[in-house]
């Protein structure tokens, strides 16, 4: 391996994420080629850690724009700070500052509210600059990002243009709720994250939740290598299996059984429908896997897992 | 490309040979991603097969249903079945459009994609198991009757147009405060804040993406609705009209011919195949890499007019409903057989469409094209 994508990926791995070389080559590939890095992948599959991570091992900051229907050039590059406008023209009311002056001055950097775009490109050090979902925004928002993206500059119109003078790293994340225009696509490298394997959720869990123990955990990622196999509304990624784990060390327990499952399926499940499914048509299904599971012999793999969902899981 | 090649003489006709590749297979890779990918390669351990895989993904693929396409050119490019010698790394030859930017032409790109799809099966006359049905609605007009129902399907298509407009002004009216220019205004009134200055939203318009089926067993309702997509487009501008059987073939400049009835020639000009046998699969699949990027939004409207008769793979079709549902705002499917008593959307081609369509109507008679304006008002899922 490249030894600038071994040393990402420990870089990330000292982070706390858990990062196969995949996704370390993408990071790489971002940072060398400076392009921005479009992430897709299921909800809580860690898109947005991804952004977090980077920016700690560049050992730079994040700047984060969310994105939601309706955001507008305005809320994501700057705005006037109308307040302070107001009221320097209200105490200058008097003064005898000519009309051509108190305009410009009203109109210049420090009445400037800089939203995360602008905070971005005038940043000191080139910054991360974590765009989250970035579906949600409509398109004549995405063409706007575009422009953004190939030029890195901006103008205002009161104060001129105003260049980066450190080309931001970019990530942008997409739960796919609407596809992104294939302009943006081609701007970006891509990086599709899916579902951890059980090896990379188990090596998860004992990362991120210290104290437990090594049977639990085990059962904890064969547990979820089933579960993502059962119709749900709302499959639950790698944040509802830390919490879940969380949860159950919080109630002394040190291994699954129905009791324990039950007593917990709230913080794996948000949905009630898929809490309830869960409960009366797979909970049998879930928990033999994981009792034939640890019958097989050591150490398991996804191939283990594999193995018994074929003999446990219903057919679709 | 020059100072990035330089260093790796064969590795860079190599890999501009598995980017045209990839571009015959859909994938959305012309020069500038040849050059990242060239850029990739050098920044990582060529002799790393997993990470040369991982580089060129990365840079070369855009999507999620980019990835599978992607391993399988991959693995044939790098790894062929065959002997080394004849199949894999080919001598290269330089992009075709690397300096010019102009694409290949429509009809190579389209033969290019069906001879990729076509998986050795004849092309069929037309199927029309259904031909009596269809003495009952539209094809029951004499040829003096047609001309007037022709006037009367222009009229309702006006009306479905300006109703749609004046909606989308009606929803759009809420307006929004211009801070900016408000206190610039107050400005000169000392900071006394008069007049709002307000900013509009741009009115959006819904998009129309007609795909029309030409072929046999649709043959008479199509030219009839052909006429309904003409001055729907006449009075819309924003229709993009498409007519399939066996290919694809799109048809929006010819439809905006100021006489209909040139229009018409002008369309049986350039659709080879009217009235020959159906693939709507494989038409769908080329319209959605030939035209997808550019004709496809969350804003688009989609209406396939089609009966569902499909003599190619039920499994392609299918694939690209799933794919035609989640990049456009709305699918709508017309289908002139609804309107029979007793029809039941039961052949194979029509089962696998019609999880992925979001309205499901029919388009037999005057009646039913006037309805088409409610579900063309609602844009959004």
């Amino acid at each position: 391996m490249h030894p600038e994508i071994t040393r990402i990926q420990s870089m990330l791995d000292a982070q706390g994420y858990v990062a196969d070389q995949t996704l370390a080559t993408s990071v790489y590939l971002a940072i060398q080629l400076r392009k921005p890095l479009l992430i897709e992948g299921a909800a809580g599959v860690g898109k947005t850690e991804v952004a977090k991570v980077m920016a700690r091992a560049l050992d730079t900051d994040l700047i984060r724009l969310q994105c939601y229907e309706g955001l507008d050039a305005t809320t994501s590059l700057y705005e006037w700070n109308y307040q302070r406008q107001l009221l320097h023209i209200r105490l200058q009311e008097h003064s005898d500052i000519p009309l051509e002056v108190r305009e410009r001055e009203i109109f210049s950097e420090p009445f400037l509210l800089k939203r995360p775009l602008l905070a971005a490109i005038t940043h000191h050090k080139a910054p991360v600059l974590l765009i989250d979902e970035t579906d949600r925004a409509d398109e004549e928002w995405e063409a706007f990002l575009l422009e953004v993206l190939s030029d890195w500059q901006v103008t205002i119109p009161e104060i001129g243009t105003i260049t980066a003078q450190h080309v931001p790293y970019v990530v942008l994340t997409s739960n796919r709720t609407r596809e992104l225009g294939d302009a943006l696509r081609r701007r970006c490298l891509y990086l599709w994250i899916d579902y951890p394997v059980f090896e990379k959720e188990l090596a998860i869990v004992r990362r991120k939740v210290p104290g437990i123990n090594g049977e639990l955990a085990q059962q904890i990622a064969a547990f979820m290598q089933f579960v993502r196999r059962a119709k749900l509304d709302k499959t639950p990624g790698i944040a509802e299996t830390l919490d879940w784990s969380a949860a159950l060390i919080a109630l002394h327990r040190d291994h699954l059984d129905q009791e324990a499952v039950e007593q917990t399926l709230g913080v794996l499940f948000k949905q009630r429908e898929d809490a309830e499914r869960i409960r009366t048509q797979w909970l049998d299904h879930l928990l033999r896997g994981v009792e034939e599971t640890s019958r097989e012999p050591r150490p398991w793999s996804q191939q283990t897992i594999d193995r018994v969902a074929e003999r446990v899981m219903p057919r679709r | 490309m020059n100072v990035v090649s330089r260093p790796f003489g064969d590795l860079t006709a190599h890999v501009v040979a598995f980017c045209r590749r990839l571009r015959a297979r859909g994938l959305a890779v012309g020069p500038k991603e040849a050059v990242d990918a060239l850029r990739a390669l050098s920044s990582v351990d060529v002799s790393d097969r997993r990470e040369c895989y991982l580089a060129l993904r990365t840079v070369l693929t855009s999507r999620k249903d980019d990835l599978a396409l992607f391993d399988l050119v991959f693995e044939d490019f790098w790894n062929p079945p065959q002997e080394a010698g004849d199949h894999g790394p080919q001598t290269p030859q330089p992009l075709e459009n690397a300096g010019d930017g102009q694409a290949p032409p429509p009809a190579l790109m389209e033969w290019l994609d069906e001879a990729l799809q076509a998986q050795g099966e004849e092309p069929m006359p037309a199927y029309s198991p259904i031909e009596t049905l269809t003495q009952k609605d539209f094809s029951a007009f004499t040829a003096e009757e047609l001309n007037e129902v022709t006037r009367l399907v222009i009229a309702i298509a006006r009306r479905v147009a300006t109703r749609l407009s004046r909606r989308t002004r009606a929803t759009q009216r809420s307006r929004r405060i211009d801070l900016r220019r408000t206190i610039r205004h107050s400005l000169r009134r000392g900071g006394e804040i008069i007049d709002l200055a307000y900013r509009r939203r741009k009115i959006q318009k819904t998009r129309v993406v007609l795909l029309a089926d030409v072929s046999g067993s649709m043959d008479l309702y199509s030219r009839f609705l052909i006429q309904f997509i003409y001055a729907l487009q006449h009075a819309l501008g924003q229709v993009e009209t498409l007519v399939f059987s066996t290919s694809l073939t799109r048809i929006t400049e010819a439809m905006s011919e100021d006489d209909l009835r040139q229009a018409l020639d002008e369309v049986a000009k350039q659709v080879p195949d009217w009235s020959g046998g159906t693939k709507i699969g494989a038409s769908l699949r080329v319209f959605l890499n030939r035209y997808g990027g550019a004709m496809l939004t969350p804003r688009t409207v989609v209406i396939v007019i089609s009966d569902g008769w499909d003599t190619g793979d039920i499994e392609v079709l299918e694939r690209a409903m799933v794919e035609l549902q989640r990049r456009a705002g709305r699918v709508i499917w017309l289908n002139p057989l609804l309107g029979s008593p007793g029809y039941e959307p039961i052949c194979q081609g029509m089962r696998a469409a019609l999880p992925y369509v979001d309205i499901f109507a029919s388009a037999h008679n005057l009646e039913s094209l006037r309805q088409l304006e409610r579900h063309l008002a609602a844009r959004q899922k």
